[in-house]
């Protein structure tokens, strides 16, 4: 421990510790853009500048190491002169019409401004003119309001693997692009909205279907909402509800105030998932089918593995459909039928983590099932927008057939959790016993590879959880190059998994995704019922209308097919 | 002998050796190189976008570097430009109509002591005069 | 010119003889410091690269000369490379490294074959199993810069980066690398050789409104009248020192040292004299430095990236007489605080020319 001194008051620090995480830990929070705590440190932006006694200029003190006796000043007026002329300079190239902005009021760029107190930039605006990139279905690009931070590419590149954009031209004429003037439709780009998170301004936000949604509410059709597992961990945040609060039942009252028919949880068709999961992997143990099988939850995982990995891959992942996907399916079929109405009469919005299932339910062999998606954030703007008191709401159940959930389903939201809700199934089949031990402790947590031997019936099942994709696409070449020790793999590709996705509240930092996880592991373990297989609503519909898991029927509306797609 | 790293691709001068044969870089050819070496296209794109001899627009054969650095200012090198300009009948960035020349502004290429002075494709020109000029913008 | 004698291996063998310890003694005495500007004491960056608990250190030659009205390095790689070499392959003795890369400028590419040439002659006849490659540049100022280069190389965008960590530390693909310019290079085998080789004499490279321009080998600590009468300076109203190191008042007295360009708030860097004679406007000239400046800046960091195009835009509303005092202030705060908060050695010293133009000049910068 070294010890320093940070506006006059004497700190502690590890050596190598950079300034701006000491400061930080001592409650002084330092204007930054560029600095990310899981990406590699840059210092390009210059907000966080500090005054170190002894250094002629100013340090950026994300990029500055401290030392033993360092004297760091990071409010003087010198240092708040030289953060407003950079954010003035910032201001002069940037589309200043806020008030138009979907990002107005969340923006980090006006709440530096703000506390600048920055109220007019004596430079000159220049106007850019980019044009915007609206091609993506689930991701809107407008480089008017980039502040060439970086963070969208270091993440894009470093963290997912996808390389979708980059950085183009030099100096002034930088900007961040796909290659060879391409659309974001056009390139690799997997839709799983981590550069909308860590973008800090509106240059990049999810592609919204709120007016779409709006639209659909005041039509005479029948409303159905589904809510995927994550989403009763985040929403309350857009509220004030502190991270980590499960909002279930406000947020099913919320739907149904705002004029949803019927309100349906993902979890069920999670649970589904698990069922038909189950089956297909027991399936490919004993008959020494393609290993290992891969889940196949998350659609930006699965356009990652179509471009890149489809030839030598796409036996491994799984056939089953996403929860959303099942439980869209059985919402068009099985349940339009139940009630006597015309599929087209319906419609289903799927409130989802994640800007990737807007892409999802545009594959064609989802066609007709989802209508749209909307993100947490989105219906977050859409019930404050609809004047809805979401704090003050009472509790709501999900409706049946297909509201009714075990704890499996609600673990499905971070990374782990699949597994460990298909582990629970798996187990109780393959031993013939109604386990007692569900607990799969190993596979939690927030590091990117989790791997486990688990002994089942005399079996060894080698199992591996991982997120991002960076960390997911070396398991790939592992399994590619024929070195897979693993016969089941979950893959998600948000760091934390769905609690941290695309569409989820930003900022996401260690602490508040740990939080989010909490809260659903508490979900689970406070049901009764924490298998899939013995949700007594799945089992009906089984009964009913599917037949056995596995069957022919379970197959055409529960499963899928994958192709390969092409990207520049 | 030779480690590891020595063997690493050098992309500038791979880059460089493209540009001559194609007098830009196309597309097609970036990603042979990508699938060649494993490094994504975005990468090699936005290297190349970043250095002012790459180029990944189609360029004339000869490609006219008007050096505009101050030793060469002080030397008369707007007076060059405006007749290589008028000469060409193209602004800078630009290209002739039948592809032969293509009319840029570069920073100072190290000849101050001989200004003005240009570079045609690779090669430094010095103590350039309009007559100079026009015998090799023909 | 002493620095483009050629040495011959004379200096390799005998470094070979006195071993790595007692070649870099030697340079210490000499007092060899760095000619890419930055004057650091040549033996100490060979000692901190050496001292490294690495099993590979990589030696970089920068040969990315850049700075406006700097021409030296071209000299001595056209004249003199067996030197560069020479100095390269008593580095890698010295710093025990098996790597070593000359990184030339593009616009230098015509001197590639010949120097490719050389280097086969010369580590055929030392029988040396040094890897030793050329890397073209492809036009951008800013890969002069220690870690651009070092980006550059590997094949990203050159970007500089922060330091610490060094290069000698943490350099190209993370090994210690020490990076040495072209004419730190060749004074090496001098340096050893010579007995009489002094750390004070430098190439001068010198141009502008001079009627006979060139490279000079001249003694720092010179008066400046001495030179302006040497390369016939005709009515010099200013001296500028490349793009970066501002400029000064002609005052025919003055000491050319670092100590008094130093009191007047600029800095020697590669001895590029650039003489301006007193018909021209200094807002003119202005003008070019910061379109040049605004040109290369590489565009990482924003107080460089946006600050110049500013610049730029304040100095021609100076120069449409559409600029009030304000304009001038602006002018001036914005160069301190570019120069205050940029991340490399170009943000912190494009606005060098501004803040001495102003001072000195101030007429030439009307306002209303």
């Amino acid at each position: 421990m070294i010890k320093l001194r940070i506006n006059g008051k004497e700190v502690e620090a590890e050596e190598g510790e950079y300034i701006i995480d000491v400061a930080k830990r001592n409650g002084i929070d330092i204007p930054h853009f560029c600095y990310n705590e899981r990406l590699e440190r840059i210092g390009a932006c210059r907000l966080c500048v500090v005054e170190v006694k002894g250094m002629p200029r100013l340090q950026a003190s994300c990029s500055t190491q401290v030392k033993e006796h360092m004297e760091i000043y990071t409010h003087t007026p010198r240092v708040l002169e030289a953060r407003r002329v950079n954010m003035q300079l910032l201001l002069a190239n940037h589309d200043l019409y806020c008030t138009l902005c979907k990002e107005n009021l969340l923006c980090k760029l006006q709440r530096y401004a703000s506390e600048l107190m920055i109220e007019d930039t004596p430079f000159e605006i220049l106007h850019r003119y980019d044009e915007i990139d609206n091609s993506s279905v689930s991701i809107r690009r407008d480089n008017n309001k980039c502040i060439l931070c970086e963070q969208c590419v270091r993440i894009c590149n470093d963290v997912q693997t996808v390389y979708a954009i980059g950085l183009v031209n030099r100096g002034i004429n930088t900007r961040v692009k796909p290659s060879f003037e391409h659309t974001m439709k056009e390139s690799a780009c997997i839709n799983c909205g981590q550069c909308v998170v860590a973008c800090p301004t509106g240059a990049l936000t999810e592609k919204s279907d709120i007016q779409g949604v709006i639209d659909a509410l005041n039509s005479n059709k029948y409303l159905i909402a589904q809510t995927a597992p994550s989403i009763r961990a985040t929403l309350g945040e857009c509220f004030g509800i502190p991270a980590g609060t499960p909002v279930t039942g406000k947020m099913v009252s919320a739907l149904k105030q705002i004029g949803f028919d019927k309100v349906f949880d993902t979890n069920f068709g999670a649970d589904i998932c698990i069922i038909e999961e189950a089956t297909e992997f027991i399936k490919r143990i004993k008959q020494k089918g393609t290993l290992p099988m891969i889940t196949t939850c998350c659609p930006a995982w699965i356009k990652f593995g179509e471009q890149f990995y489809y030839e030598e891959l796409n036996k491994n992942m799984s056939t089953c459909r996403s929860p959303q996907a099942i439980l869209a399916s059985l919402v068009k079929t099985y349940y339009a039928k139940k009630i006597n109405k015309n599929p087209e009469d319906i419609i289903l919005v799927d409130i989802m983590p994640c800007t990737a299932k807007k892409y999802e339910i545009l594959r064609p062999e989802f066609k007709g099932e989802a209508d749209f998606v909307l993100t947490t954030v989105e219906l977050a703007k859409l019930l404050k927008q609809l004047n809805v008191d979401f704090v003050n709401l009472p509790h709501t159940e999900f409706d049946d057939p297909l509201g009714f959930s075990t704890g499996a389903g609600d673990i499905f939201g971070h990374t782990g959790g699949v597994m460990e809700a298909a582990l629970r199934t798996v187990a109780d089949w393959l031993s013939g016993e109604d386990l007692k031990e569900i607990d799969y402790k190993e596979i939690r947590g927030m590091e990117e590879v989790k791997e486990a031997e688990i002994d089942i019936a005399g079996m060894s099942i080698r199992i591996c959880v991982v997120h991002t994709m960076g960390a997911a696409r070396k398991l790939l070449e592992q399994i590619k190059a024929g070195k897979s020790p693993y016969h089941f793999i979950e893959i998600m590709a948000c760091y934390g998994g769905c609690i941290g996705g695309g569409g989820q509240p930003p900022p996401h930092n260690k602490e508040r995704l740990a939080k989010r996880i909490k809260a659903l592991i508490n979900v689970d373990e406070r049901k009764k019922i924490r298998k899939s297989h013995k949700n007594p609503a799945a089992l009906k519909i089984y009964a009913e209308y599917l037949g056995e898991p596995g069957s022919k029927k379970a197959h055409r509306l529960l499963h899928t097919t994958y192709s390969k797609k092409s990207y520049v | 002998m030779q480690d590891r790293s020595a063997k690493k691709i050098k992309l500038l001068n791979v880059l460089r050796e493209i540009q001559k044969k194609h007098n830009y870089l196309p597309e097609e050819e970036i990603r042979k190189l990508s699938e060649k070496t494993g490094i994504p296209v975005i990468e090699i794109y936005s290297t190349a976008t970043f250095y002012s001899m790459l180029s990944t627009k189609k360029k004339g054969k000869k490609i006219v570097r008007i050096c505009n650095s101050l030793p060469c200012y002080l030397n008369g090198s707007l007076n060059i430009l405006e007749e290589a300009k008028r000469l060409l009948g193209i602004d800078i960035n630009q290209t002739t109509k039948d592809g032969k020349f293509t009319l840029e502004v570069t920073s100072c290429i190290g000849c101050c002591d001989k200004g003005p002075a240009i570079m045609i494709n690779d090669k430094l020109i010095t103590n350039i005069t309009k007559e100079k000029l026009r015998k090799l913008l023909k | 010119m002493k620095t483009l004698q050629k040495t011959y291996l004379k200096a390799w063998k005998k470094a070979n003889k006195l071993g790595p310890e007692k070649t870099i003694k030697i340079l210490k005495k000499k007092g060899l410091t760095g000619r890419g500007g930055a004057d650091f004491p040549t033996w100490l960056k060979w000692e901190l690269t050496r001292k490294t608990k690495s099993k590979e250190r990589i030696i970089i030659c920068n040969a990315d000369e850049g700075e406006p009205g700097t021409f030296k390095d071209k000299l001595i790689l056209e004249k003199n490379p067996e030197n560069v070499i020479e100095g390269i392959l008593i580095a890698a003795y010295c710093i025990d490294s098996k790597e070593a890369y000359i990184y030339l400028r593009g616009e230098y590419a015509y001197l590639k074959d010949k120097l490719r040439k050389t280097i086969k002659k010369i580590l055929k006849a030392t029988k040396s199993d040094l890897y030793l490659e050329i890397i073209e540049g492809a036009g951008a100022y800013i890969c002069g810069d220690e870690t651009a280069i070092i980006s550059s190389i590997e094949n990203k965008r050159g970007y500089p980066n922060f330091k610490p960590p060094y290069p000698s530390q943490k350099g190209l693909y993370n090994k210690p690398t020490l990076i040495n310019n072209v004419e730190t290079l060749a004074n090496v085998p001098l340096a050893l050789i010579n007995k009489d080789w002094n750390n004070h004499s430098r190439l001068f490279s010198i141009s502008g409104d001079v009627l006979r321009p060139g490279v000079y080998e001249l003694k720092i600590g010179t008066r400046l009248e001495k030179i302006a009468k040497k390369v016939q300076a005709k009515n010099p109203k200013a001296v500028y020192f490349g793009a970066s190191g501002g400029c000064i008042y002609y005052e025919p007295n003055l000491i050319i040292d670092q100590k008094n360009l130093c009191k007047k708030n600029v800095m020697l860097g590669t001895c590029s004299l650039i003489f301006v004679n007193k018909k021209r406007n200094i807002l003119d000239i202005a003008i070019n430095i910061a379109q040049f400046f605004t040109h290369e800046s590489c565009g990482k960091c924003t107080p460089c990236r946006e600050g110049n195009i500013h610049i730029l835009n304040l100095l021609e509303r100076i120069k449409s007489k559409k600029a009030t005092e304000k304009d001038l202030q602006l002018l001036e705060k914005l160069s301190i605080i570019i120069k205050d908060t940029s991340l490399c050695g170009l943000g912190q010293t494009c606005t060098n020319h501004i803040l001495t133009a102003i001072r000195h000049f101030k007429e030439d910068f009307q306002v209303k």
